[in-house]
């Protein structure tokens, strides 16, 4: 077959010199221009370049990409940029491997001006580059890569291909007579930067990949350098693999090329001589003759030296090998001593070790000691700047249908909630669930009190208006909508907003000030700043509340930045004879800043959660406290709002259970409790529940309407099913006198009962499919879309909560019921196989035993318990949801959730 | 990725019709081998190795027999056999029982790419069945393949006309071996050998058949999926670690490790190809793994590919160091955030150690990513140092080595007795 040759070589070079590869005239067409990697590069190029970017494609889209030397249009197919007269002579690949020699062919079939090609793209197959190779060599095309970042030309401050030069090129490719021919495009930077150490600029820098197949190799990379008038000298990165080296040196040597210019060579990679697979490079994977030490040779040989040694350098005219890139400058200089020549500029900085950031806690010896040194600018200038951020940070995102606080593990089917099974966190109090899901990390245990003070304190806060509630119950609203009516007024409530602000004056002064737990002194100049927006002179009237909330801050033995620096400006006012403005606002905002100081530090959550934190538990602590359905028989509720403050420190798991129940839980009760709130959490960021919440996030709502959407989205199907099981279990057991649902001994024929409710349900599924029914409804809280098909079937979060109460001798007969149930059906041959009880049932059982009393006693109406259940499942849930909408909040953008208007469909 | 022998590779010959011996697996019955040596007069005993293993029949691996009990002898012998390969030492795992075949030359053939001309080759001698790199050049031939049209027949006719094969082998040769390019390009192959590749006579006819085979597979081509072979037999030598960082494997970003020495005492996040090569030489037995995690990989794979190294390697880790030359487009601030979220949640459920962090790295986000590092770092209470992006890799690596010899001599235990004191 005959191939296009380019004397002096086999095979078509279209590049006669390295000052032509790239220019300023060059011309570039970018192929999915608007991928992730090309979206953030291209621009830069492009402005570095002066605007030599004519068109991008993008396949099936057109648009612009913007720059700031105008916009880049985009097409859908190279087809299209041709026919809207973009002239190109160079197109750069941005695609995903097995797509890269289907745009190569179309670059080809489209564009007859077409002089080279760059592929960035990494993992191209070695089927696919040797295609490409064919086609451009028919075509007399130029291909450099793949898995390059391309090609730079520091005289005309063009780059075209990848990122040479990262986002700031001008910082790197000094204009010089080195010329840079490198197998690792960090490299090629890399010898750009510290080149400049002994006064050397670049001319061209390629970056010739490393894949099996090298398209732009050493000797064609030579045979240009020594034609370009700019270049004086050439810098090499060689990995082992390969024997581009050789062919090229075989070339010099037996003068089919003539290269008369220094060289200075890197060769690394010994170790890789054992390995079987590439690590690294796809190419750098060598056989018996192309290994490290093989290329080390070709090279000595070429220089008539060794290894360049700087306690002993010797080089040749020729050049010299070096084991290191940091050798490669001073290499380079005694090469041009040899050759009487001089670096192009005065040496810039050094490569010696420049410590940037250091702890302050371990001293190293004298011998690995060393000063911290100020980074260079512009680096300087961001320290300054990003010292003061503090906590989590997240790229903002479309969070519709995402979720960085729950998923459901694809494993076990169980929910999570920040990584951790809804099975273990129902095992912890409230007040720990409350603040983990906040904080994504389980409170210390010196900071519970702080923590049930808080709820607590937030509970009896505006205890008395709950207009809104009281009309919304007398209306016969369910209990989701008369927490969401109390909920949505509270808005930006001045108290929380103020303890807001006052958490992120602290926190952007301890950051300013560069104030940790190692700070003797407070600066003089952040005293002045609290004095001037933090004190007042005029004394504020005094509530209780925020007297023993002082009384606790002051008190606190807590070992918290945040905490010395609020206790350093109640004493600061106190020597001034001042006073702290808005003083209750202050004591919570610092209270919540102390607890959260930790995770806020490190980087668990973001500044603006912290900042949040005192609406989120006041929107939760008023959840409950609005959910109280007698508030004034209620004697729990009474003693913690009325009157003096007492109780505050109490565990607010056993102030909910008492507001709720208006009893005081037993250690069963508590457990049984703790089990059913934390079993509801979360169900996944799928469920209406939460989507609710973040779709109000995604409005930009006040965090209290972001529950509210979450209470709107809930209603009588929730719960699971656990509704429609009471009044199941109900129907059941209304003849049964069943007096205590936890006495073991109840006295009654259980297996008869289900064997009666089996046999009443297979009669009532005969006469439903008689009538036509295409679905029988079935019975509550029993089978599990996933947990089915074997012979005996098992929902094992069901089954986790099972054996827990059989550990700790927790009996519940309408459990035993529900088991007893599943066999009868599978007995009498209504179900195939034994069903599970799924985790609804759980739910349903537990709420109908803590409320079996009350009930009995003529206390609660049916409907009435069916609301606490409920409400139950709402507390839960509010938990969790908290968490969704912290997630949402910080990644999230403004209308996320809106559904594209391709997807909706209109129905007849 | 590579195979040898007819365990697995006479799959892939079945593929493209190209004959090899009749065989049996070490599972036969003793009537089995029995009856294919009573079909062939004599069987070969190989072992089987999970990976391209040459020289086997220079190291005593390769036994001729012609009865049921030498078999069973030799089947003994090889099945557990270690053969000592370049450098390394690989164990075998079965063997194969293979028809003899009768043949009075024997021919070595394979297919690869040359990275002297850039095309692929095909190279071909009919003194095989040695060392190819013992033969003289007047004894063997390359010819590149034009890949649009395959292995020409008249190029096979030419070279074999020219290494002087008896005419009455070219024939069937021509006929049979361009199946191999076949394979070769269209299953995703980067090697394929055959040697010996023996002519057997069948009636009048010759009948090249491939006595042994070696391929190497490109990891980069999905082709090699739709064989199916067993992808076990590629990760014989593939450690737990390397199998589960393997599984991040997608074009955006590296995940590529070797772990060398799991009682090195440096933990190594290398950035790009280049400083893969050159930190892995300079840490020499101190690094824990050899690893390239560049090509500005997302937050996501780069915490997976953190939690896993930490899960595998935390407890050995004196020093970890995360170093790289001036990066062009990985974030650094991405990838530190990935790093160092992983390394606080794996302390927050592992418990603590003292360790000691040396960071060298240039590129986008350097002093946010540096920031982040050092503020998790702060509360963990982990000492570190972190180098600019304009002091030298090689410097760096040489001071992790140093931090290394002296954290592991005494700053450690004392560090963290005083953490232990402070609470």
């Amino acid at each position: 077959m005959r191939q296009l040759k380019s004397k002096p070589f086999e095979s078509y070079v279209g590049v006669y010199s390295l000052e032509e590869m790239v220019t300023k005239d060059s011309r570039v067409c970018v192929i999915n221009i608007l991928g992730s990697e090309s979206r953030k590069v291209t621009p830069v190029s492009h402005e570095y370049s002066k605007g030599n970017v004519v068109a991008g494609v993008q396949y099936g889209r057109e648009g612009k990409l913007e720059t700031k030397l105008g916009d880049i249009p985009v097409y859908p197919s190279v087809r299209e940029v041709i026919k809207n007269k973009h002239h190109f002579d160079t197109g750069v690949i941005y695609l995903p491997p097995t797509a890269v020699s289907q745009a190569v062919s179309e670059l080809l079939s489209y564009n007859h001006d077409l002089k080279r090609i760059i592929i960035v793209t990494e993992k191209v197959s070695t089927a696919d580059s040797r295609n490409i190779r064919f086609l451009c060599q028919e075509a007399g095309v130029d291909v450099i890569g793949c898995n390059c970042l391309g090609i730079a030309n520091a005289w005309d401050e063009v780059r075209i291909g990848g990122a040479l030069g990262g986002d700031a090129p001008e910082e790197t490719l000094h204009k010089g007579s080195i010329a840079i021919h490198s197998n690792s495009g960090n490299f090629t930077t890399t010898m750009a930067e510290y080149l400049r150490t002994e006064g050397f600029g670049i001319s061209t820098a390629v970056s010739s990949g490393k894949d099996v197949y090298i398209h732009f190799a050493l000797a064609e990379f030579l045979f240009a350098a020594q034609n370009d008038p700019r270049t004086r000298a050439v810098a090499l990165y060689v990995e082992p693999g390969g024997y581009y080296e050789k062919v090229a040196l075989e070339m010099i040597a037996e003068r089919r090329i003539a290269f008369s210019k220094p060289i200075v060579v890197c060769v690394t990679g010994r170790w890789k001589k054992d390995i079987t697979r590439s690590c690294g490079h796809a190419g750098a994977l060598s056989g018996a003759g192309d290994d490290a030490i093989s290329k080390e040779n070709w090279f000595d040989e070429y220089f008539g030296v060794g290894c360049y040694d700087p306690d002993n350098p010797v080089v040749s005219k020729r050049g010299v090998r070096v084991d290191s890139i940091q050798t490669v400058p001073v290499a380079m200089k005694a090469v041009f001593d040899e050759i009487g020549e001089t670096p192009d500029f005065a040496s810039q900085g050094d490569l010696s070790l420049k410590l940037w950031l250091s702890d302050n806690v371990v001293q190293v010896p004298p011998k690995l000691d060393m000063p911290m040194i100020e980074p260079l600018e512009p680096y300087a200038e961001q320290l300054g700047v990003v010292n003061k951020q503090v906590g989590a940070q997240y790229l903002r995102q479309s969070m519709s249908d995402k979720s960085g606080a729950s998923r459901i593990d694809p494993m076990s089917h169980v929910a999570q909630l920040h990584n951790r099974s809804i099975l273990d966190l129902s095992t912890n109090t409230l007040e720990e669930n409350i603040y983990f899901s906040l904080a994504k990390i389980m409170p210390e245990e010196e900071d519970l009190p702080t923590i049930n003070t808080l709820l607590n304190l937030m509970m009896r806060l505006d205890s008395d208006e709950m207009v809104a509630v009281d009309r919304a119950r007398a209306n016969g609203a369910t209990p989701n909508a008369y927490l969401a009516s109390e909920l949505a007024s509270i808005g930006n409530r001045p108290v929380l907003a103020k303890a807001s602000e006052h958490i992120s004056r602290v926190i952007s002064a301890i950051r300013e000030y560069g104030i940790d737990d190692t700070t003797g002194k407070i600066p003089e100049e952040f005293d002045k700043q609290i004095i001037k927006e933090m004190l007042i002179k005029k004394a504020p009237a005094q509530d209780t509340e925020t007297e023993f909330l002082l009384k606790m801050v002051k008190g606190s033995k807590k070992k918290c930045t945040s905490l010395k620096i609020c206790k350093h400006i109640l004493t600061l006012a106190d020597k001034k004879k001042m006073y702290v403005r808005d003083m209750q606002a202050f004591l919570l905002g610092t209270m919540t800043l102390c607890i959260f100081w930790k995770p806020l530090l490190r980087k668990r959550v973001s500044r603006q959660l912290v900042e949040d934190i005192p609406h989120y538990l006041y929107t939760i602590a008023r959840t409950f406290a609005c959910s109280v359905i007698d508030r004034k028989n209620n004697k729990h509720w009474q003693k913690l709002t009325g009157g003096p403050l007492t109780g505050l420190k109490s565990s607010f798991t056993e102030n909910a259970y008492q507001f709720l129940f208006n009893a005081k839980p037993g250690e069963t009760e508590l457990l049984e409790f703790k089990y059913l709130i934390g079993l509801t959490l979360t169900n996944g960021p799928g469920t209406i529940s939460a989507k609710g919440a973040k779709e109000s996030v995604s409005a930009r709502n006040y965090i209290s309407m972001a529950f509210v959407g979450f209470l709107a989205n809930t209603g009588l199907a929730h719960g699971g099913n656990g509704f429609e099981a009471v009044e199941f279990l109900l129907k059941n057991f209304a003849e049964s006198n069943l007096v205590d649902p936890g006495d073991a001994k109840h006295g009654i024929d259980l297996k008869a009962l289900a064997a009666k409710a089996a046999k009443e349900y297979g009669e009532f599924k005969v006469r439903e499919k008689a009538l036509g029914a295409l679905r029988v409804k079935p019975i509550p809280c029993i089978n599990h879309p996933v947990f089915k098909g074997a012979a005996v079937n098992i929902d094992p979060r069901e089954d986790f909560i099972c054996k827990q109460f059989a550990e700790k001798g927790i009996y519940n007969v309408f459990v035993e019921f529900y088991h007893l149930l599943v066999q009868e059906l599978f007995n009498q041959g209504i179900t195939r196989n034994v069903f599970c009880v799924n985790i609804d049932a759980v739910l349903a059982v537990i709420a109908l035993k803590l409320v079996w009393d009350n009930r009995n006693a003529g206390k609660l109406t049916d409907e009435m318990v069916q609301n606490l259940v409920f409400t139950l499942f709402l507390y839960g849930r509010t938990i969790g949801v908290a968490a969704e909408i912290v997630d949402h909040r910080d990644r999230g953008t403004d209308m996320d959730c809106r559904t594209p208007q391709s997807k909706l469909k209109y129905v007849l | 990725m590579q195979l040898s022998g007819l365990r697995y590779g006479a799959q892939l010959l079945d593929l493209v019709d190209f004959p090899a011996p009749e065989h049996l697996t070490g599972g036969a019955t003793n009537g089995e081998i029995q009856a294919l040596i009573d079909k062939h007069g004599k069987i070969v005993v190989k072992p089987v190795f999970h990976e391209g293993v040459g020289k086997k029949g220079k190291a005593g691996l390769i036994r001729i027999v012609d009865n049921l009990h030498d078999a069973l002898e030799a089947k003994a012998d090889l099945y557990f056999a270690t053969h000592k390969h370049g450098t390394r030492t690989v164990s075998a795992n079965g063997v194969t029982f293979e028809e003899f075949v009768e043949s009075d030359i024997e021919v070595y053939f394979s297919i690869s790419e040359s990275t002297t001309i850039r095309k692929p080759t095909f190279t071909i001698s009919v003194t095989g069945g040695v060392d190819i790199e013992s033969l003289t050049p007047d004894k063997i031939s390359s010819v590149w393949i034009e890949p649009f049209i395959g292995l020409k027949s008249f190029d096979l006719t030419n070279t074999l006309k020219d290494l002087n094969c008896p005419q009455r082998y070219i024939s069937p040769l021509v006929q049979n071996l361009p199946k191999l390019w076949d394979l070769y390009n269209s299953y995703g192959l980067s090697t394929i050998e055959i040697n010996p590749l023996r002519l057997k006579r069948v009636g009048t006819r010759y009948v090249p058949v491939a006595c042994d085979i070696k391929a190497a597979f490109d990891q980069d081509n999905p082709a090699h999926r739709r064989i199916g072979l067993p992808m076990g037999i590629f990760q014989s030598n593939i450690t737990p670690f390397e199998a589960e960082i393997n599984r991040l494997r997608t074009y955006q970003g590296q995940s590529d490790v070797l772990e060398l020495n799991t009682k090195g005492s440096i933990l190594p996040f290398m950035f790009g190809g280049g400083a893969n090569s050159a930190a892995t030489e300079t840490l020499g037995d101190k690094a824990i793994f050899s690893s390239d995690f560049g090509g500005n990989p997302p937050y996501e794979k780069m915490y997976e590919i953190s939690r896993i190294s930490l899960k595998h390697h935390w407890d050995a880790t004196n020093v970890l160091l995360v170093i790289g030359g001036k990066a062009n487009n990985t974030d650094i601030y991405v990838t530190f955030r990935g790093i160092f979220d992983a390394l606080r949640d794996h302390i927050a459920e592992n418990g603590w150690r003292p360790v000691y962090v040396v960071v060298g790295r240039g590129g986008p986000n350097l002093i946010k990513g540096m920031v982040y590092a050092r503020d998790i770092l702060d509360g963990l209470r982990l000492p570190y140092k972190m180098f600019g992006y304009d002091t030298s890799m090689i410097l760096t690596l040489e001071y992790a080595k140093r931090i290394d010899d002296w954290w592991l001599k005494e700053g450690n235990a004392k560090y963290a007795e005083s953490v232990k004191l402070s609470g």
